[in-house]
């Protein structure tokens, strides 16, 4: 290890984030602080409401702060507009869903290459690269079905393989596993240590699960809308008993 | 923005969701297709009345008479306001308006620009009668050759010519709804009232039948100087009628004409007014009642696209995840709504060709203004550029609030309520 801690690829300062007005106006957030290294593999637990969700949005630029701000590899995403945004998220942000949303007209394939022709990868280039991933994954011989053909495993390691398309610098999954069976779950968790180890990429997953936390390398608690625990995951799952 | 994965966004939509694609395609090709076909009924028989009434009436007509304002008395009337004589209960002078020095107008008339043929007529009202029967009819005199290059009137007449009047002394052309009044057929002698009192025997040369009720009813043919002898019209005659290059130019050449002689001037418009305007009512309905159609059809497309909107929200969320802007999403689902108008539009042109050709072999018999075994189609291309037209209006318009409304949506909302 390098002793100066590199620059954070996800920063926030004093994030703060309200749904509603009025009477339904509601603080998730109440002033988060955070940063997290390239390469660094983070769960974020937390009980149901306590604002996971609601963090990793803001981190993946797919939502707004109401206060602080959102650093994606050191851009501001409040000095950012709409269109830009969008482009960070298309360069720089994979997401894992816990339900996948796959296309469900297109083949697993074509769900893989949304992402790259996007981006502006020509046909030929995104296919090339798309059906490489899908073969990583397992899916190899699988590539011309429509998501409503394959098993839940099977749709979210094709939804695994769209977030890693344009290889962004992080990847940010909502409760990935969620919905998977065990042997399911560890392999995805396998494909997560992998990308984090080999190819630097920075994995950020909002989980509840402690078995699948403890394959982190780091833990963040969130209770009500503020961090109340970071640090090493094993001392982590030892403060949390 | 990459037009052709949008494209291919959209292009997949509509082929995955091909019932949902089919009821909205078939919706605007039903508006398109009776739009097509209702334009080509209407403009049909207003196409059929015109052109009949283009060649079997002059373009322009020199009448005996002035335009209003011509009264005697009304020079009197104004001296007398205020003054110190006042005409009242004053009639017109009983006088019978001819068109005076004829070939000298005809043959000024002749040399304008525009017009192609003059002729004169002798028009007036007679009584013929045959046996006990006896009917009134519009007796036109006529020089049948000067009167051929005005009016085509050849091909309408049965069982002979229009030069045929010229062949004995007493000779007469009547329209077919007149003899079947009278109860003659060609080579029939009836009798013709005189104004100057007796009759005159005519002997039947020929029948006409236009096919025009209004003529083919009234009118009966003589030639000019028989006319002028049952009239009493001396050596004058009381219409001048002419043809023009250009059937179109009809109103002005009938104000130039009208400035030269002096006389009222009419063009065919003017004469038909009353039926040309009902026509533009007719079309006006016409495009009323099948822009419903096309509304109805837009609703339709609406309603579909903003269910197809609704049910992809989880997707439209994920695809802005992956970058996605919102013009991409409202543009890809534009796209959607346009294709169905493009595809209904060439369904309902194909389909409406097929009904409107078929329509018009509907055996459904017309009298009246014009007369036809069938209905009268007139099935040209402008029919389809304007229904096109207004599918891909009511498609565009309709496609608007879905896509706008999709590109829109918050993802982070849509994506909270399924966590």
């Amino acid at each position: 290890m390098i002793a100066a801690s590199p620059r954070p690829v996800l920063e926030t300062r004093g994030l703060v984030r309200v749904l509603g007005e009025g009477d339904a106006r509601n603080e998730i957030l109440h002033g988060v602080d955070l940063a997290i290294p390239q390469g660094e593999f983070c769960a974020i637990m937390g009980p149901s409401g306590s604002g996971k969700s609601t963090l990793m949005y803001l981190l993946g630029a797919l939502d707004r702060p109401s206060g602080g701000s959102v650093l994606i590899d050191g851009a501001d995403t409040a000095k950012l507009d709409d269109d830009a945004l969008a482009a960070v998220r298309n360069r720089k942000i994979g997401f894992i869903f816990q339900f996948h949303y796959l296309m469900p007209e297109f083949t697993a394939l074509e769900n893989v290459m949304m992402p790259l022709l996007k981006g502006g990868a020509s046909s030929r280039q995104a296919r090339a690269r798309a059906s490489a991933l899908l073969g990583d994954l397992g899916l190899g011989d699988k590539l011309g079905r429509i998501p409503g053909r394959l098993s839940g495993g099977e749709q979210q390691r094709v939804a695994i393989a769209r977030s890693l398309a344009n290889e962004p610098l992080v990847i940010l999954g909502d409760e990935p596993t969620g919905n998977l069976d065990t042997k399911n779950a560890d392999r995805v968790f396998a494909v997560f240590e992998q990308l984090a180890r080999e190819k630097r990429q920075t994995i950020v997953v909002v989980t509840h699960d402690p078995d699948m936390a403890a394959r982190t390398d780091r833990i963040l608690r969130i209770v009500d809308g503020r961090i109340v625990d970071d640090g090493p995951t094993k001392e982590v799952l030892e403060r949390m008993g | 923005m990459n037009p052709a994965l949008l494209l291919f966004i959209a292009r997949r939509h509509l082929s995955s969701n091909f019932l949902r694609t089919c009821i909205s395609v078939g919706g605007v090709a039903i508006g398109v297709c009776f739009m097509i076909m209702m334009s080509s009924l209407m403009t049909g028989f207003e196409g059929k009345f015109v052109k009949e009434t283009i060649e079997s009436s002059p373009h322009v007509t020199v009448f005996d008479d002035f335009r209003a304002g011509e009264d005697d008395f009304d020079h009197w009337a104004d001296r007398a306001a205020g003054g110190p004589v006042e005409v009242e209960g004053g009639k017109p002078r009983s006088r019978i308006f001819r068109i005076k020095k004829p070939l000298e107008i005809l043959d000024s008339v002749r040399r304008l620009e525009g017009i192609e043929a003059a002729a004169p007529n002798v028009v007036g009202s007679s009584i013929l009668s045959f046996g006990a029967k006896e009917t009134g009819s519009t007796m036109y005199g006529i020089d049948p050759e000067a009167q051929e290059a005005v009016v085509a009137t050849d091909q309408y007449v049965q069982g002979g010519r229009m030069t045929d009047l010229y062949s004995s002394g007493g000779a007469v052309i009547v329209g077919s709804g007149v003899a079947e009044r009278l109860g003659v057929k060609k080579g029939d002698t009836i009798g013709v009232s005189l104004r100057s009192g007796g009759t005159r025997s005519l002997k039947v040369v020929a029948i006409l039948h236009t096919g025009v009720t209004t003529i083919d009813f009234s009118r009966s043919y003589v030639l000019v100087s028989l006319a002028q002898q049952v009239l009493g019209m001396g050596r004058d005659v009381n219409r001048i009628v002419m043809r023009l290059r250009d059937h179109t130019q009809a109103p002005e050449i009938a104000v130039r004409v009208e400035k030269l002689v002096g006389y009222r001037t009419e063009s065919w418009q003017e004469a038909n007014q009353n039926f040309l305007s009902i026509f533009v009512l007719q079309q006006a309905i016409t495009y009323i009642v099948t822009s419903g159609i096309m509304i109805v059809a837009g609703f339709g497309i609406l309603n579909i696209l903003i269910m197809l909107v609704l049910e992809k929200y989880p997707e439209i969320a994920m695809m802005k995840s992956m970058g996605f802007t919102a013009r991409d999403i409202a543009l890809a689902f534009f796209i959607e709504g346009v294709a169905i108008g493009i595809l209904g539009v060439l369904v309902g042109s194909s389909l409406g060709y097929y009904l409107t050709e078929f329509v018009g072999t509907l055996p459904i018999p017309q009298k009246g203004l014009v007369e036809s075994e069938h209905l009268i189609m007139n099935n040209m291309p402008r029919n389809y550029y304007i229904a096109a037209a207004a599918a891909m209006l009511v498609t565009m318009v309709a496609s608007v609030l879905p896509a706008l409304r999709a590109g829109r949506m918050d993802p982070v909302e849509t994506l909270r309520g399924h966590a």
